[in-house]
Formats: C-alpha cells, structure tokens, sequence
C-alpha cells in the first residue's frame, strides 16, 4: 500500500483492539477479515461525512455540526448508535471544557508571573508575542505528535 | 493534486487541542482525532467540520466496528469456527440494509 498524504486508512492496532475487546476470548480475527472490517472503517467515515455534510448545506449552514452528524446518523439507519454517542459527546464537551478553562488559567498565571518579573513595557509586549508564537507551535506540534504516535 | 489543509478545512476549532488524544480518552475515544479528520478532509464537498462533529463521527465509526465484528461473529459461530473469516464480514454487509453502503467498498486497495 502507497503511503500518500491523503492516506485513508485508521490505525491497525486501534482497529484489532476494539475488534478483539468485541470477540470472546479464544476467538481470533483472520488478516483478511480484518483488513475488510479496517476498510468498513473508512468507508463508514466518508459515507458520515458526506451525509452530514450534505444536511448541513441542505440548512445553508457552511460548518457541519455535532446535531447534522447525528440526524445523518438516523438517515443512515444507524439509530441506535444516536443515544450512546450523545453521552459520549457530553463527556467530551466537558473534558474540552476543562482543558480550555486550564489553559486559560494557566496563561493568566503566567502573565501575572511575568509583568511582576519584568517592569519594562517593551519586554511585556515581546513576552507577549512570544507567548502566542509559542502556543500555535504547541498546538500544531501537538497535532503532529499525534500523527506520529499512530504511524505504524 | 490541488487539495490541501488550505482548501478542505475542518475548521478553526479543530486545530490543536484535541491533539493530545486525552480528551477523546475520557470519553471513551480510542481512533485518534487527527486521523478521522484527515480522512473527512478526503471530501471535497466538506467546509467546515466543528470539533464535536468529528468527536462524533469517531466515536460513531468505534460503534461500527463493534457493530460489524457482532453480526459477523454470529456467522463464525455459526459455522462452528473460532476464526472470524471475511467471508463472515461478507455475509454481514449482504444480510444488513444498513449496510449497503459497503457493497463492493471492501475490495479497493
């Protein structure tokens, strides 16, 4: 398999995990079953996009949204997933919420930090900057570790 | 091939913080963010996508998973075997309307 930029395939470790934590213990997976099951996947993820994508702009919205998701979802005739992921979400939505509130907290405390060690204006203004730069590298560094990490 | 993170964005909101997989984690989350959205960003019909909608189709591509290894299974038991085979995962998608979407997708490479 060509490794290209757009590479559609999901992580084969996470795929057997949650293949094998499905099967009772004694049961194996064939490579080609696999294989399929890690293709479904993909197929699956597209075939929600689109759906959700294609409600989105039925509502003249640009940005799809959790709830265009879970009405696909239902058109998809994958209704009893609806339930379950609406918990999932709340518990996402929350832990996002604290990380942003950490964050947040965080910064403040190390602008108070600094202006207390630095009494030049300039060199606040500088911090500042670099504070920014150094929170969009984090961020796109974090994004690229994740990438990483998954590679097989 | 013009498409790039330029043209297909997810959307602003997604850029970093679910980076870490954490999050996803305490909610039960096990594919990884970036990967699904890379995959979603394979539409070039796609805009935008907030955060929570990507949450969403990971977590809803998780139950698949499951979904398709049970039906599946039923036919290895089925047959007496302790193998799932891909024939079993055939058998699934032909039995299952919701599943015609994967008429024929299992084969590409």
């Amino acid at each position: 398999m060509a490794e290209r930029p757009e590479d559609l395939n999901l992580p084969n470790a996470v795929i057997t995990r949650i293949i094998k934590d499905m099967l009772p213990e004694g049961v194996a997976v064939a490579k080609e079953a696999r294989c399929a099951i890690a293709r479904a996947a993909s197929v699956f993820v597209l075939f929600a996009t689109s759906s959700a994508n294609n409600l989105a702009q039925k509502h003249k919205k640009k940005t799809v949204s959790a709830q265009d998701v879970f009405s696909a979802l239902k058109e998809m005739e994958f209704d009893k997933f609806i339930e379950p992921l609406q918990e999932s979400l709340e518990v996402y939505k929350k832990s996002q919420q604290n990380k942003k509130e950490q964050k947040e907290a965080k910064a403040k405390a190390k602008k108070a930090e600094e202006a207390e060690k630095n009494s030049s204006t300039v060199e606040e203004n500088s911090e500042d900057a670099d504070m920014s730069n150094t929170m969009e590298t984090s961020l796109s560094k974090k994004e690229n570790d994740d990438v990483m990490e998954i590679a097989e | 091939m013009a498409g790039t993170e330029g043209e297909a964005v997810v959307g602003e909101e997604l850029q970093g913080v679910e980076g870490d997989g954490e999050e996803g984690g305490r909610a039960g989350l096990r594919l990884p963010l970036a990967r699904v959205k890379r995959i979603m960003k394979a539409d070039p019909a796609l805009q935008l996508a907030s955060q929570d909608a990507v949450f969403v189709i990971a977590k809803a591509t998780e139950l698949f998973v499951e979904s398709l290894v049970e039906e599946a299974y039923q036919y290895t038991r089925k047959a007496g075997r302790k193998t799932v085979s891909r024939r079993d995962v055939d058998n699934s998608v032909e039995a299952i309307d919701a599943l015609a979407f994967l008429d024929g997708a299992l084969d590409w490479s």
